[in-house]
Protein backbone atom coordinates (compact mmCIF):
# COMPACT_ATOMS: atom_id res chain seq x y z
CA UNK A 1 0.00 0.00 0.00
CA UNK A 2 1.51 3.30 -1.02
CA UNK A 3 1.69 6.44 1.05
CA UNK A 4 -0.88 8.23 -1.16
CA UNK A 5 -3.54 5.66 -0.46
CA UNK A 6 -3.02 6.16 3.25
CA UNK A 7 -3.94 9.83 3.19
CA UNK A 8 -6.56 10.70 5.82
CA UNK A 9 -10.10 11.11 4.59
CA UNK A 10 -11.42 14.62 4.39
CA UNK A 11 -14.41 15.03 6.59
CA UNK A 12 -16.42 17.72 8.29
CA UNK A 13 -14.63 18.43 11.54
CA UNK A 14 -15.58 17.42 15.07
CA UNK A 15 -19.33 18.11 14.69
CA UNK A 16 -19.97 14.43 14.12
CA UNK A 17 -18.57 13.26 17.42
CA UNK A 18 -21.63 13.81 19.55
CA UNK A 19 -23.77 12.05 16.99
CA UNK A 20 -21.88 8.77 17.23
CA UNK A 21 -21.56 8.73 20.96
CA UNK A 22 -25.15 9.63 21.72
CA UNK A 23 -26.86 7.29 19.29
CA UNK A 24 -24.53 4.34 18.97
CA UNK A 25 -23.19 3.38 22.37
CA UNK A 26 -21.89 -0.13 21.92
CA UNK A 27 -22.81 -2.45 24.79
CA UNK A 28 -19.53 -3.80 25.91
CA UNK A 29 -18.73 -7.12 27.54
CA UNK A 30 -16.68 -7.76 30.65
CA UNK A 31 -13.09 -6.70 30.51
CA UNK A 32 -10.46 -9.33 31.06
CA UNK A 33 -7.62 -7.74 32.97
CA UNK A 34 -5.56 -10.91 33.02
CA UNK A 35 -1.95 -10.10 32.14
CA UNK A 36 -2.68 -7.29 29.74
CA UNK A 37 -4.09 -4.01 30.91
CA UNK A 38 -7.48 -3.16 29.46
CA UNK A 39 -8.23 0.06 27.71
CA UNK A 40 -11.08 0.48 25.32
CA UNK A 41 -11.32 2.37 22.07
CA UNK A 42 -14.49 2.69 20.09
CA UNK A 43 -13.57 3.10 16.45
CA UNK A 44 -16.03 4.75 14.12
CA UNK A 45 -15.46 3.54 10.58
CA UNK A 46 -16.24 4.58 7.06
CA UNK A 47 -15.55 1.40 5.17
CA UNK A 48 -11.93 0.55 5.98
CA UNK A 49 -11.02 4.00 7.29
CA UNK A 50 -11.28 5.24 10.82
CA UNK A 51 -13.04 8.57 11.14
CA UNK A 52 -13.31 8.89 14.89
CA UNK A 53 -11.83 7.25 17.95
CA UNK A 54 -13.49 7.44 21.34
CA UNK A 55 -11.38 6.31 24.29
CA UNK A 56 -12.59 4.83 27.54
CA UNK A 57 -9.94 4.13 30.13
CA UNK A 58 -9.97 3.51 33.84
CA UNK A 59 -10.63 -0.24 33.93
CA UNK A 60 -7.59 -0.72 36.12
CA UNK A 61 -7.88 2.54 38.04
CA UNK A 62 -6.85 1.59 41.53
CA UNK A 63 -7.39 4.86 43.34
CA UNK A 64 -3.72 5.33 44.25
CA UNK A 65 -4.12 9.08 44.72
CA UNK A 66 -6.86 8.55 47.28
CA UNK A 67 -4.94 5.74 48.97
CA UNK A 68 -1.86 7.98 49.25
CA UNK A 69 -3.75 10.41 51.46
CA UNK A 70 -3.99 7.87 54.26
CA UNK A 71 -0.49 6.39 54.09
CA UNK A 72 2.85 7.64 55.47
CA UNK A 73 5.12 9.56 53.10
CA UNK A 74 7.70 6.79 52.70
CA UNK A 75 5.17 4.04 52.22
CA UNK A 76 3.65 5.98 49.33
CA UNK A 77 6.96 5.87 47.50
CA UNK A 78 6.80 2.10 47.17
CA UNK A 79 3.10 2.18 46.43
CA UNK A 80 3.60 4.59 43.52
CA UNK A 81 6.44 2.41 42.29
CA UNK A 82 3.78 -0.24 41.66
CA UNK A 83 1.90 2.06 39.26
CA UNK A 84 3.70 0.48 36.33
CA UNK A 85 5.43 -2.82 35.80
CA UNK A 86 7.96 -1.46 33.32
CA UNK A 87 8.95 2.06 34.31
CA UNK A 88 8.58 1.50 38.05
CA UNK A 89 11.76 3.25 39.20
CA UNK A 90 10.98 6.59 37.60
CA UNK A 91 7.67 6.80 39.48
CA UNK A 92 9.37 6.55 42.84
CA UNK A 93 12.11 8.90 41.63
CA UNK A 94 9.66 11.64 40.61
CA UNK A 95 7.55 11.28 43.73
CA UNK A 96 10.72 11.29 45.80
CA UNK A 97 12.02 14.43 44.13
CA UNK A 98 8.72 16.21 44.67
CA UNK A 99 8.82 15.40 48.39
CA UNK A 100 12.55 16.17 48.70
CA UNK A 101 11.74 19.63 47.32
CA UNK A 102 9.68 20.31 50.43
CA UNK A 103 12.55 19.49 52.79
CA UNK A 104 15.87 21.22 53.35
CA UNK A 105 17.99 18.14 52.67
CA UNK A 106 20.18 17.54 49.62
CA UNK A 107 20.57 14.23 47.83
CA UNK A 108 24.20 12.94 48.04
CA UNK A 109 26.08 13.01 44.75
CA UNK A 110 26.73 9.28 44.67
CA UNK A 111 23.02 8.59 45.11
CA UNK A 112 22.26 10.90 42.20
CA UNK A 113 24.60 8.90 39.96
CA UNK A 114 23.12 5.58 41.05
CA UNK A 115 19.64 6.96 40.34
CA UNK A 116 20.76 7.99 36.87
CA UNK A 117 22.23 4.56 36.14
CA UNK A 118 19.07 2.73 37.21
CA UNK A 119 16.80 5.16 35.34
CA UNK A 120 18.79 4.64 32.14
CA UNK A 121 18.85 0.85 32.55
CA UNK A 122 15.10 1.08 32.86
CA UNK A 123 14.88 3.13 29.68
CA UNK A 124 16.88 0.50 27.77
CA UNK A 125 14.63 -2.20 29.18
CA UNK A 126 11.47 -0.34 28.19
CA UNK A 127 12.69 0.51 24.69
CA UNK A 128 13.80 -3.08 24.01
CA UNK A 129 10.45 -4.34 25.19
CA UNK A 130 8.73 -1.90 22.87
CA UNK A 131 10.82 -2.79 19.81
CA UNK A 132 9.99 -6.44 20.43
CA UNK A 133 6.28 -5.73 20.72
CA UNK A 134 6.40 -3.68 17.57
CA UNK A 135 7.82 -6.71 15.78
CA UNK A 136 5.09 -8.87 17.27
CA UNK A 137 2.20 -6.62 16.21
CA UNK A 138 3.67 -6.01 12.76
CA UNK A 139 4.04 -9.74 12.15
CA UNK A 140 7.83 -10.05 12.46
CA UNK A 141 8.06 -12.60 15.24
CA UNK A 142 11.80 -13.17 14.88
CA UNK A 143 12.56 -9.61 15.93
CA UNK A 144 10.41 -10.09 19.00
CA UNK A 145 12.37 -13.20 20.03
CA UNK A 146 15.77 -11.58 19.48
CA UNK A 147 14.98 -8.35 21.24
CA UNK A 148 13.41 -9.99 24.25
CA UNK A 149 16.47 -12.19 24.61
CA UNK A 150 18.65 -9.08 24.75
CA UNK A 151 16.28 -7.55 27.27
CA UNK A 152 17.41 -10.24 29.70
CA UNK A 153 20.87 -8.63 29.68
CA UNK A 154 19.43 -5.47 31.20
CA UNK A 155 17.22 -7.33 33.65
CA UNK A 156 20.22 -9.33 34.88
CA UNK A 157 22.15 -6.13 35.52
CA UNK A 158 19.21 -4.55 37.34
CA UNK A 159 18.89 -7.69 39.43
CA UNK A 160 22.59 -7.66 40.27
CA UNK A 161 22.37 -4.03 41.45
CA UNK A 162 19.01 -3.90 43.18
CA UNK A 163 18.12 -7.52 43.87
CA UNK A 164 14.92 -7.31 41.83
CA UNK A 165 14.14 -7.48 38.15
CA UNK A 166 11.17 -5.12 37.87
CA UNK A 167 10.23 -3.39 41.12
CA UNK A 168 13.64 -2.23 42.16
CA UNK A 169 12.64 -0.41 45.36
CA UNK A 170 15.98 1.38 45.17
CA UNK A 171 14.77 4.86 46.04
CA UNK A 172 14.23 6.42 49.37
CA UNK A 173 13.95 10.06 50.38
CA UNK A 174 17.30 11.82 49.88
CA UNK A 175 19.17 8.81 48.58
CA UNK A 176 19.06 5.21 47.47
CA UNK A 177 18.72 2.13 49.63
CA UNK A 178 21.41 -0.07 48.11
CA UNK A 179 24.92 0.81 47.06
CA UNK A 180 26.43 -0.28 43.77
CA UNK A 181 27.99 -3.76 44.29
CA UNK A 182 31.80 -3.99 44.15
CA UNK A 183 33.40 -4.84 40.81
CA UNK A 184 30.30 -4.20 38.70
CA UNK A 185 31.98 -1.56 36.57
CA UNK A 186 33.66 -3.80 34.01
CA UNK A 187 30.66 -6.05 33.69
CA UNK A 188 28.29 -3.14 33.05
CA UNK A 189 30.60 -1.50 30.49
CA UNK A 190 31.04 -4.79 28.63
CA UNK A 191 27.30 -5.51 28.60
CA UNK A 192 26.56 -1.99 27.38
CA UNK A 193 28.97 -2.51 24.48
CA UNK A 194 27.04 -5.66 23.59
CA UNK A 195 23.73 -3.79 23.67
CA UNK A 196 25.07 -0.98 21.45
CA UNK A 197 26.15 -3.60 18.90
CA UNK A 198 22.76 -5.22 18.99
CA UNK A 199 20.95 -1.88 18.66
CA UNK A 200 23.03 -1.03 15.60
CA UNK A 201 22.15 -4.41 14.11
CA UNK A 202 18.42 -3.90 14.77
CA UNK A 203 18.63 -0.49 13.14
CA UNK A 204 19.95 -2.21 10.03
CA UNK A 205 17.13 -4.76 10.19
CA UNK A 206 14.28 -2.28 10.50
CA UNK A 207 15.74 -0.36 7.57
CA UNK A 208 16.00 -3.37 5.25
CA UNK A 209 13.44 -5.93 6.39
CA UNK A 210 10.36 -5.72 4.18
CA UNK A 211 7.84 -6.62 6.87
CA UNK A 212 8.83 -3.70 9.04
CA UNK A 213 9.10 -1.23 6.17
CA UNK A 214 5.71 -2.18 4.79
CA UNK A 215 3.94 -1.88 8.11
CA UNK A 216 5.58 1.22 9.51
CA UNK A 217 6.74 3.58 6.77
CA UNK A 218 4.51 6.61 6.20
CA UNK A 219 2.18 5.54 8.97
CA UNK A 220 1.27 7.71 11.93
CA UNK A 221 2.01 11.07 10.39
CA UNK A 222 1.33 14.16 12.43
CA UNK A 223 2.59 17.72 12.15
CA UNK A 224 4.87 19.14 14.86
CA UNK A 225 2.37 21.94 15.51
CA UNK A 226 -0.46 19.49 16.18
CA UNK A 227 1.75 17.35 18.39
CA UNK A 228 2.72 20.40 20.41
CA UNK A 229 -0.88 21.53 20.78
CA UNK A 230 -1.92 18.07 21.91
CA UNK A 231 0.86 18.22 24.53
CA UNK A 232 2.69 15.13 23.27
CA UNK A 233 5.59 14.02 25.45
CA UNK A 234 8.74 11.94 25.14
CA UNK A 235 9.45 10.01 21.94
CA UNK A 236 6.05 11.02 20.57
CA UNK A 237 7.20 14.65 20.58
CA UNK A 238 10.75 13.94 19.41
CA UNK A 239 9.78 11.83 16.38
CA UNK A 240 8.21 14.85 14.70
CA UNK A 241 11.20 17.05 15.47
CA UNK A 242 10.18 18.77 18.71
CA UNK A 243 13.33 19.06 20.80
CA UNK A 244 11.81 18.29 24.14
CA UNK A 245 13.48 16.14 26.75
CA UNK A 246 13.37 16.88 30.47
CA UNK A 247 16.77 15.27 31.02
CA UNK A 248 18.25 18.12 28.99
CA UNK A 249 15.72 20.92 29.55
CA UNK A 250 15.36 20.61 33.29
CA UNK A 251 18.08 18.24 34.53
CA UNK A 252 17.43 16.14 37.61
CA UNK A 253 19.50 13.41 39.35
CA UNK A 254 22.98 13.51 37.73
CA UNK A 255 21.90 14.38 34.18
CA UNK A 256 23.70 17.71 34.32
CA UNK A 257 27.00 15.89 34.95
CA UNK A 258 26.71 13.12 32.38
CA UNK A 259 27.35 14.27 28.80
CA UNK A 260 24.70 13.23 26.29
CA UNK A 261 22.59 14.55 23.47
CA UNK A 262 18.98 13.80 22.75
CA UNK A 263 17.78 12.23 19.52
CA UNK A 264 15.12 13.79 17.34
CA UNK A 265 13.86 12.81 13.91
CA UNK A 266 12.10 14.71 11.17
CA UNK A 267 10.14 12.05 9.27
CA UNK A 268 7.40 11.69 11.83
CA UNK A 269 6.20 8.17 11.07
CA UNK A 270 6.21 4.93 13.01
CA UNK A 271 9.38 3.84 11.24
CA UNK A 272 11.10 6.97 12.56
CA UNK A 273 9.89 6.07 16.05
CA UNK A 274 11.53 2.65 15.74
CA UNK A 275 14.87 4.18 14.82
CA UNK A 276 14.49 6.94 17.38
CA UNK A 277 13.99 4.50 20.22
CA UNK A 278 16.94 2.39 19.06
CA UNK A 279 19.11 5.52 18.88
CA UNK A 280 17.99 6.55 22.35
CA UNK A 281 18.95 3.12 23.54
CA UNK A 282 22.50 3.66 22.29
CA UNK A 283 22.65 7.08 23.97
CA UNK A 284 21.46 5.55 27.24
CA UNK A 285 24.01 2.74 27.04
CA UNK A 286 26.81 5.28 26.59
CA UNK A 287 25.49 7.34 29.50
CA UNK A 288 25.51 4.30 31.77
CA UNK A 289 29.08 3.44 30.81
CA UNK A 290 30.15 7.03 31.56
CA UNK A 291 28.26 7.21 34.85
CA UNK A 292 29.68 3.90 36.07
CA UNK A 293 33.24 4.99 35.28
CA UNK A 294 32.77 8.37 37.00
CA UNK A 295 30.78 7.17 39.99
CA UNK A 296 31.78 9.49 42.89
CA UNK A 297 32.53 8.22 46.37
CA UNK A 298 30.57 9.13 49.45
CA UNK A 299 27.41 8.27 51.28
CA UNK A 300 24.31 7.06 49.47
CA UNK A 301 21.55 8.47 51.67
CA UNK A 302 20.59 10.94 54.37
CA UNK A 303 17.99 9.99 56.93
CA UNK A 304 15.19 12.49 57.10
CA UNK A 305 12.39 12.82 59.69
CA UNK A 306 9.02 11.24 58.84
CA UNK A 307 7.19 14.56 59.05
CA UNK A 308 7.42 16.63 55.88
CA UNK A 309 7.09 20.44 56.23
CA UNK A 310 3.95 22.10 54.89
CA UNK A 311 4.02 23.34 51.32
CA UNK A 312 3.48 22.25 47.76
CA UNK A 313 5.90 21.07 45.15
CA UNK A 314 5.91 19.43 41.77
CA UNK A 315 8.49 17.38 39.94
CA UNK A 316 8.75 15.90 36.48
CA UNK A 317 11.11 13.34 34.96
CA UNK A 318 11.70 11.87 31.54
CA UNK A 319 10.34 8.33 31.81
CA UNK A 320 11.02 5.96 28.88
CA UNK A 321 7.60 6.88 27.46
CA UNK A 322 7.79 10.59 28.12
CA UNK A 323 7.19 13.12 30.82
CA UNK A 324 6.00 11.82 34.15
CA UNK A 325 4.59 14.36 36.56
CA UNK A 326 3.97 14.42 40.31
CA UNK A 327 2.50 17.15 42.44
CA UNK A 328 2.49 16.87 46.24
CA UNK A 329 0.87 19.06 48.87
CA UNK A 330 1.72 18.73 52.51
CA UNK A 331 0.00 20.23 55.51
CA UNK A 332 2.94 19.36 57.75
CA UNK A 333 1.78 15.94 58.84
CA UNK A 334 2.87 12.34 58.52
CA UNK A 335 0.66 11.76 55.48
CA UNK A 336 0.33 13.85 52.33
CA UNK A 337 -2.59 16.17 51.83
CA UNK A 338 -2.75 15.45 48.12
CA UNK A 339 -0.62 13.60 45.60
CA UNK A 340 -1.26 13.93 41.89
CA UNK A 341 0.44 11.61 39.45
CA UNK A 342 0.24 11.84 35.68
CA UNK A 343 1.67 9.12 33.46
CA UNK A 344 2.99 9.61 29.92
CA UNK A 345 0.41 7.35 28.27
CA UNK A 346 -2.32 9.71 29.45
CA UNK A 347 -0.48 12.64 27.87
CA UNK A 348 0.10 10.82 24.58
CA UNK A 349 -3.41 9.47 24.21
CA UNK A 350 -4.83 12.59 22.44
CA UNK A 351 -1.96 12.36 19.93
CA UNK A 352 -2.64 8.68 19.29
CA UNK A 353 -6.33 9.39 18.74
CA UNK A 354 -5.41 12.07 16.21
CA UNK A 355 -2.99 9.76 14.38
CA UNK A 356 -5.58 6.98 14.19
CA UNK A 357 -8.01 9.15 12.25
CA UNK A 358 -7.58 8.25 8.60
CA UNK A 359 -5.68 5.03 9.24
CA UNK A 360 -7.15 1.65 8.31
CA UNK A 361 -8.25 -1.06 10.74
CA UNK A 362 -5.18 -3.05 9.79
CA UNK A 363 -2.96 -0.23 11.06
CA UNK A 364 -4.61 0.05 14.47
CA UNK A 365 -2.36 -2.39 16.36
CA UNK A 366 0.80 -0.80 14.99
CA UNK A 367 -0.31 2.79 15.60
CA UNK A 368 -1.53 2.10 19.11
CA UNK A 369 1.65 0.24 19.97
CA UNK A 370 3.62 3.17 18.58
CA UNK A 371 2.79 5.41 21.53
CA UNK A 372 4.06 2.61 23.79
CA UNK A 373 0.92 2.35 25.85
CA UNK A 374 0.21 -0.35 28.32
CA UNK A 375 -0.23 -2.67 25.42
CA UNK A 376 -3.38 -4.49 26.33
CA UNK A 377 -5.27 -1.59 24.84
CA UNK A 378 -6.27 -3.57 21.83
CA UNK A 379 -7.43 -6.55 23.83
CA UNK A 380 -11.02 -5.76 23.03
CA UNK A 381 -11.90 -3.27 20.38
CA UNK A 382 -15.35 -2.68 19.01
CA UNK A 383 -15.99 -1.44 15.52
CA UNK A 384 -18.86 0.53 14.15
CA UNK A 385 -19.26 0.91 10.39
CA UNK A 386 -21.25 4.06 9.74
CA UNK A 387 -22.12 3.03 6.19
CA UNK A 388 -23.71 -0.29 7.00
CA UNK A 389 -24.30 0.37 10.69
CA UNK A 390 -22.77 -3.01 11.49
CA UNK A 391 -21.10 -3.44 14.88
CA UNK A 392 -18.66 -6.10 15.91
CA UNK A 393 -15.98 -6.79 18.47
CA UNK A 394 -12.56 -8.32 18.01
CA UNK A 395 -10.02 -9.53 20.48
CA UNK A 396 -6.45 -8.23 20.28
CA UNK A 397 -5.22 -11.42 18.62
CA UNK A 398 -7.92 -11.31 15.93
CA UNK A 399 -7.02 -7.71 15.23
CA UNK A 400 -3.33 -8.61 14.93
CA UNK A 401 -4.07 -11.43 12.50
CA UNK A 402 -6.30 -9.15 10.45
CA UNK A 403 -3.51 -6.61 10.15
CA UNK A 404 -0.96 -9.21 9.07
CA UNK A 405 -3.30 -10.81 6.54
CA UNK A 406 -4.22 -7.40 5.15
CA UNK A 407 -0.62 -6.54 4.37
CA UNK A 408 0.73 -10.00 3.57
CA UNK A 409 -2.13 -12.03 2.03
CA UNK A 410 0.31 -14.64 0.72
CA UNK A 411 1.10 -15.66 4.31
CA UNK A 412 -2.57 -16.20 5.10
CA UNK A 413 -2.86 -18.55 2.11
CA UNK A 414 0.07 -20.64 3.33
CA UNK A 415 -1.68 -21.28 6.62
CA UNK B 1 16.63 32.75 29.65
CA UNK B 2 14.77 31.67 32.69
CA UNK B 3 14.39 35.19 34.08
CA UNK B 4 13.02 36.53 30.80
CA UNK B 5 10.16 34.06 30.71
CA UNK B 6 9.22 34.70 34.33
CA UNK B 7 9.28 38.46 33.70
CA UNK B 8 7.04 38.00 30.69
CA UNK B 9 4.61 36.02 32.78
CA UNK B 10 4.67 38.60 35.57
CA UNK B 11 3.79 41.22 32.99
CA UNK B 12 0.98 39.11 31.53
CA UNK B 13 -0.38 38.38 34.95
CA UNK B 14 -0.21 41.97 36.15
CA UNK B 15 -3.79 42.85 35.30
CA UNK B 16 -5.47 39.48 35.87
CA UNK B 17 -3.79 37.89 38.87
CA UNK B 18 -5.02 38.02 42.39
CA UNK B 19 -1.76 36.79 43.86
CA UNK B 20 1.53 35.37 42.66
CA UNK B 21 4.13 33.52 44.70
CA UNK B 22 7.63 32.51 43.74
CA UNK B 23 7.91 28.98 45.13
CA UNK B 24 11.58 28.56 44.35
CA UNK B 25 13.94 29.43 41.54
CA UNK B 26 12.16 28.97 38.24
CA UNK B 27 8.90 27.85 39.78
CA UNK B 28 6.02 30.23 40.28
CA UNK B 29 2.36 30.05 41.23
CA UNK B 30 -0.01 32.54 39.65
CA UNK B 31 -3.45 32.70 41.21
CA UNK B 32 -6.04 33.88 38.74
CA UNK B 33 -9.73 34.53 39.14
CA UNK B 34 -11.92 32.00 37.35
CA UNK B 35 -13.41 34.64 35.02
CA UNK B 36 -9.99 35.86 33.88
CA UNK B 37 -8.42 32.40 33.64
CA UNK B 38 -9.17 31.62 30.03
CA UNK B 39 -7.90 35.00 28.87
CA UNK B 40 -4.69 34.55 30.83
CA UNK B 41 -4.01 31.02 29.55
CA UNK B 42 -4.66 32.15 25.99
CA UNK B 43 -2.06 34.90 26.33
CA UNK B 44 0.31 32.52 28.09
CA UNK B 45 0.33 29.95 25.29
CA UNK B 46 0.33 32.43 22.42
CA UNK B 47 2.74 35.07 23.70
CA UNK B 48 5.27 33.07 25.71
CA UNK B 49 7.13 29.82 25.16
CA UNK B 50 5.35 28.07 28.06
CA UNK B 51 3.02 26.16 25.76
CA UNK B 52 3.27 22.67 27.18
CA UNK B 53 0.56 21.74 29.65
CA UNK B 54 1.79 18.94 31.90
CA UNK B 55 -1.49 18.23 33.55
CA UNK B 56 -4.34 19.72 35.54
CA UNK B 57 -4.52 19.00 39.26
CA UNK B 58 -7.60 19.22 41.41
CA UNK B 59 -7.45 20.05 45.11
CA UNK B 60 -10.06 19.83 47.82
CA UNK B 61 -9.73 23.06 49.81
CA UNK B 62 -12.77 22.90 52.05
CA UNK B 63 -15.44 25.20 50.60
CA UNK B 64 -13.58 25.48 47.28
CA UNK B 65 -12.11 23.16 44.70
CA UNK B 66 -8.69 24.34 43.60
CA UNK B 67 -7.63 23.70 40.02
CA UNK B 68 -3.98 24.01 39.03
CA UNK B 69 -2.80 24.10 35.42
CA UNK B 70 0.86 23.09 35.27
CA UNK B 71 2.79 24.59 32.36
CA UNK B 72 6.52 24.32 31.83
CA UNK B 73 9.22 25.41 29.50
CA UNK B 74 12.86 24.44 30.00
CA UNK B 75 13.71 25.22 33.62
CA UNK B 76 10.54 27.12 34.42
CA UNK B 77 7.35 25.72 35.81
CA UNK B 78 4.26 27.90 35.98
CA UNK B 79 1.33 26.77 38.09
CA UNK B 80 -1.83 28.65 37.22
CA UNK B 81 -4.19 28.27 40.12
CA UNK B 82 -7.88 29.03 40.31
CA UNK B 83 -10.68 28.36 42.78
CA UNK B 84 -14.22 27.18 42.18
CA UNK B 85 -16.87 27.09 44.93
CA UNK B 86 -18.24 23.60 45.58
CA UNK B 87 -21.77 24.96 45.52
CA UNK B 88 -21.45 25.94 41.87
CA UNK B 89 -18.76 23.74 40.42
CA UNK B 90 -18.58 24.74 36.79
CA UNK B 91 -15.51 26.08 35.05
CA UNK B 92 -14.67 27.18 31.53
CA UNK B 93 -12.91 24.57 29.43
CA UNK B 94 -9.57 25.45 27.82
CA UNK B 95 -9.81 22.70 25.20
CA UNK B 96 -10.16 25.25 22.39
CA UNK B 97 -6.85 26.85 23.41
CA UNK B 98 -4.93 23.75 24.55
CA UNK B 99 -6.51 20.69 22.85
CA UNK B 100 -4.31 18.37 24.91
CA UNK B 101 -6.26 19.33 28.04
CA UNK B 102 -9.31 17.31 27.06
CA UNK B 103 -8.54 14.16 29.06
CA UNK B 104 -7.24 16.06 32.08
CA UNK B 105 -10.50 18.00 32.30
CA UNK B 106 -12.45 14.76 32.07
CA UNK B 107 -10.35 13.40 34.94
CA UNK B 108 -11.14 16.42 37.15
CA UNK B 109 -14.79 16.05 36.18
CA UNK B 110 -14.75 12.43 37.34
CA UNK B 111 -12.73 12.92 40.49
CA UNK B 112 -13.93 16.33 41.77
CA UNK B 113 -17.27 16.80 40.06
CA UNK B 114 -16.29 20.01 38.30
CA UNK B 115 -18.08 20.49 34.98
CA UNK B 116 -16.07 22.20 32.25
CA UNK B 117 -18.33 24.06 29.86
CA UNK B 118 -17.00 23.80 26.32
CA UNK B 119 -15.41 20.37 26.68
CA UNK B 120 -17.11 18.12 24.08
CA UNK B 121 -16.63 14.96 26.14
CA UNK B 122 -18.17 16.14 29.40
CA UNK B 123 -21.12 13.80 28.94
CA UNK B 124 -19.12 10.64 29.52
CA UNK B 125 -16.85 9.15 32.12
CA UNK B 126 -13.14 8.55 31.66
CA UNK B 127 -11.90 6.84 34.81
CA UNK B 128 -14.91 6.09 37.00
CA UNK B 129 -17.05 3.00 36.37
CA UNK B 130 -20.28 3.49 34.45
CA UNK B 131 -22.14 2.15 37.47
CA UNK B 132 -20.93 4.98 39.70
CA UNK B 133 -24.00 6.14 41.72
CA UNK B 134 -24.97 9.70 40.89
CA UNK B 135 -25.61 10.66 44.50
CA UNK B 136 -22.18 9.53 45.74
CA UNK B 137 -19.71 12.42 46.20
CA UNK B 138 -16.82 12.46 43.69
CA UNK B 139 -14.09 10.15 45.04
CA UNK B 140 -11.20 12.55 45.58
CA UNK B 141 -13.16 14.99 47.73
CA UNK B 142 -12.19 14.68 51.38
CA UNK B 143 -15.82 13.99 52.31
CA UNK B 144 -15.76 10.81 50.24
CA UNK B 145 -14.73 7.78 52.29
CA UNK B 146 -13.26 4.64 50.69
CA UNK B 147 -15.46 2.33 52.84
CA UNK B 148 -18.57 4.12 51.67
CA UNK B 149 -17.52 3.79 48.03
CA UNK B 150 -16.83 0.09 48.39
CA UNK B 151 -20.18 -0.45 50.06
CA UNK B 152 -22.16 1.47 47.46
CA UNK B 153 -20.40 -0.16 44.53
CA UNK B 154 -21.18 -3.57 45.97
CA UNK B 155 -17.55 -4.40 46.68
CA UNK B 156 -16.68 -6.42 49.70
CA UNK B 157 -15.90 -4.37 52.80
CA UNK B 158 -12.80 -5.62 54.58
CA UNK B 159 -13.43 -7.05 58.03
CA UNK B 160 -11.49 -5.33 60.75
Amino acid sequence: MSAEQRKPLRREESAGLMKYSAENLVPFGPIHPALKEPEYFKLVLEGERIVEVIPRIGYVHRGLEKAAESRPWVQNMYMFERTCGICSFVHSLTYGQAVEGLTIYEVPRRAKFIRTIIAELERIHSHLLWVGLMGHWAGFETLFMWVWRDREVVLDLVEAISGNRIHKSMNTFCGVRRDMPEGMEDRIVERMKFLVDRANYYKQIVDTEETMLERTEGLGKISPETAEKLCAVGPMARYVGLRRDIRLDDPYAAYDEVPFDIVTRKEGDVHALLKLRLDELIVSANMISYAVKHLPNGQIRIKIPPVIPAGEHSSHCEAPRGEIFYYVKSSGGRTPDRVKSRQPTMANLPTALEILKGATIADVPVVLTAIDPCFGCMDRTSFLDIETNREWTWSGEQLRQYGINYYFPERAKKR
Amino acid sequence: MSEILLQQIEKLAADVKTKSTQLRKGETIVEVDQIQLKKFIKRLVTETSARHLSTITGLDLGPNVGIIYHFWHERNTIHVKTFIPKTKSTALSIVDIVPGAILYEMEIHDMFGVTFTGNPWMDRKLLLPDTWPADLPPPLLKTSKPEEIRKRLGLEVEEK
